[in-house]
């Protein structure tokens, strides 16, 4: 069902670039993770879905295979590649995240408590591996994209319970699915970029492009 | 000419940083609200007038926006403010720097390069103070101004959690009023209001910091104590019980006796949930009212 929506939007050769592009920028952004702001993380080679809105809580569902809950952190993007990034961490990586990005304990001791922060470092965490993975993408499509502010959209959610689409029904969305992996803390999560149909034809176009550049 | 205007009259504060960490632009507002004025500041690093800044935190954030062109979003929470300013007007009572929502985007050159940044402040000092406010009304009981209900069931959970984990002590006393009615009945509400003050405020000034006081309904208090084996729990209780029997409470020309009964329950291993210990406090205190009142029962007697 999936690969008959993903052949009527895509053809063949559309569909290669697509991943091809895809593999660059996943790429890229984890390089520079490390280089440029020392966070080691490891993304899988993406895996891109054409799905109907209303399979999409299904979908998350079946990919994730978690028995735990989830924290879900969401932040939309706004470009001509526009849309929704949704970054899910199992419960608990949050408190491994706290000891990767605050080891000089700079907000300990400020009276903040143990809850707010591990749940705002998730969201900054969040902040910059959606940009670092958007950015990459949006440089190779020649976009430029902003954000809204993310935020923790579910704390400790039992995905199984969960059945309420983030998009509408009867849209098509494009998943793009990569599984990251900071080493060093064995913390694992995935992170879906889900773009609708206006992003379609331009990013058909910017493919095209893409493709052209290399001459 | 119309840009440069809103750069400077807007009621924001707008940093424009390079690659360097060097101040390129330094608007009106940031110039007003920390007495550096722009020709002082601009062409110069900003960690020489802001050392603070100067931070492994601080610093990501500015590299990820200039490699990845995107946004930074300062968490409020988590930072309370960016740059130490004087809080505006009446605010300085309650805060001691201005709260501010900051957040950081790129900025890029004719052929689409991240060249530099810009830092936007914006004085939420306000909300800050609200939402501060919001918290404490959701916490706490008007009259009394001890912990409520709500606060409770929140941090018992809590606390239960961590000792089934770590094998803490944990001890609740429950406490109720003896006869409060008829403190209402012979001297008005008032009266009565003023006695459930002076019960907490006597029952605050006797224990730790690291304890939490409830009220649990009209005449029922709860105690939590942390950290506490039933057997220290006990002697607490009777301390409280003592402070409440032997002084006289006074109200305008009334002087009357007023005393409590608490039940006293520790957590222990046949604890599964927060219920449970309830129960057995609720338990022990029925006891203590029906041994005649102005008693302290322990669930293991």
């Amino acid at each position: 069902m999936t690969a008959e929506i993903l052949n009527n939007i895509f053809a063949q050769d559309e569909k290669d670039i697509l991943q091809e592009v895809m593999n660059i920028a996943f790429g890229q952004a984890s390089a520079e993770l490390a280089e440029v702001i020392d966070i080691f993380v490891i993304l899988s080679v993406p895996d891109i879905q054409v799905l109907q809105g209303s399979d999409l809580p299904g979908y998350l569902c079946r990919e994730l295979q978690t028995s735990g809950t989830v924290n879900i952190i969401e932040q939309n993007f706004l470009g001509k590649f526009a849309g929704q990034a949704l970054l899910i961490f199992p419960s608990g990586a949050e408190k491994d995240l706290l000891t990767l990005f605050n080891q000089d304990q700079e907000f300990i001791n400020n009276d903040i408590d143990m809850d707010t922060l591990e749940r705002e470092t998730l969201i900054e965490v969040g902040n910059i591996l959606i940009g670092a993975c958007i950015g990459k993408i949006a440089e190779l499509l020649a976009d430029v994209v902003t954000y809204d502010p993310p935020r923790l959209m579910a704390k400790d959610l039992c995905l199984e319970d969960c059945n309420k689409s983030p998009v509408a029904p009867d849209s098509f969305v494009i998943s793009i699915r990569t599984v990251f992996r900071f080493e060093e803390q064995n913390v694992e999560g995935y992170l879906f970029l889900i773009t609708n149909q206006k992003s379609i034809d331009w990013l058909k176009k910017a493919l095209f492009a893409f493709l052209e550049s290399f001459g | 000419m119309i840009f440069s205007q809103i750069f400077e009259t807007i009621n924001t504060g707008l940093v424009v940083l390079d690659k360097e960490m060097c101040v390129r632009h330094w608007n009106r507002w940031m110039a007003l609200h920390s007495q550096i004025d722009s020709s002082e500041i601009v062409g110069r690093n900003l960690f020489d007038f802001f050392p603070e800044l100067n931070r492994p935190h601080f610093i990501r954030n500015c590299r990820s926006v200039l490699a990845f062109g995107h946004f930074c979003f300062f968490s409020q929470k988590l930072h309370k403010y960016l740059f130490p300013m004087p809080p505006a007007g009446s605010l300085a009572e309650e805060f001691d720097h201005m709260q501010q929502s900051c957040s950081m985007g790129p900025l890029r050159n004719e052929s689409g390069e991240v060249e530099s940044l810009y830092l936007s402040v914006q004085d939420v000092s306000e909300v800050v103070s609200y939402q501060k406010k919001l918290v404490r009304m959701n916490q706490t009981d008007p009259l009394t101004g001890v912990y409520n209900r709500n606060f409770m069931e929140s941090q018992l959970a809590k606390e239960v959690v961590r000792c089934q984990r770590f094998g803490h002590e944990l001890s609740l006393l429950m406490i109720d009023v003896d006869l409060f009615k008829n403190v209402n009945d012979n001297y008005g509400h008032q009266c009565g209001d003023y006695a459930l003050k002076e019960i907490t405020r006597r029952i605050s000034a006797k224990i730790r910091q690291t304890d939490f006081l409830i009220r649990y309904g009209g005449d029922e208090f709860c105690c939590l104590l942390t950290e506490t084996a039933p057997a220290q729990s006990l002697k607490v209780a009777e301390l409280l019980r003592q402070q409440i029997c032997d002084t006289p409470f006074l109200f305008k020309e009334h002087e009357f006796s007023s005393t409590i009964s608490i039940g006293v329950a520790g957590f222990d291993e046949n604890d599964v949930d927060v219920e449970s210990l309830l129960r057995k406090a609720d338990s022990a205190l029925y006891q203590a009212k029906q041994s005649g009142r102005n008693t302290v029962v322990n669930t293991a007697s």
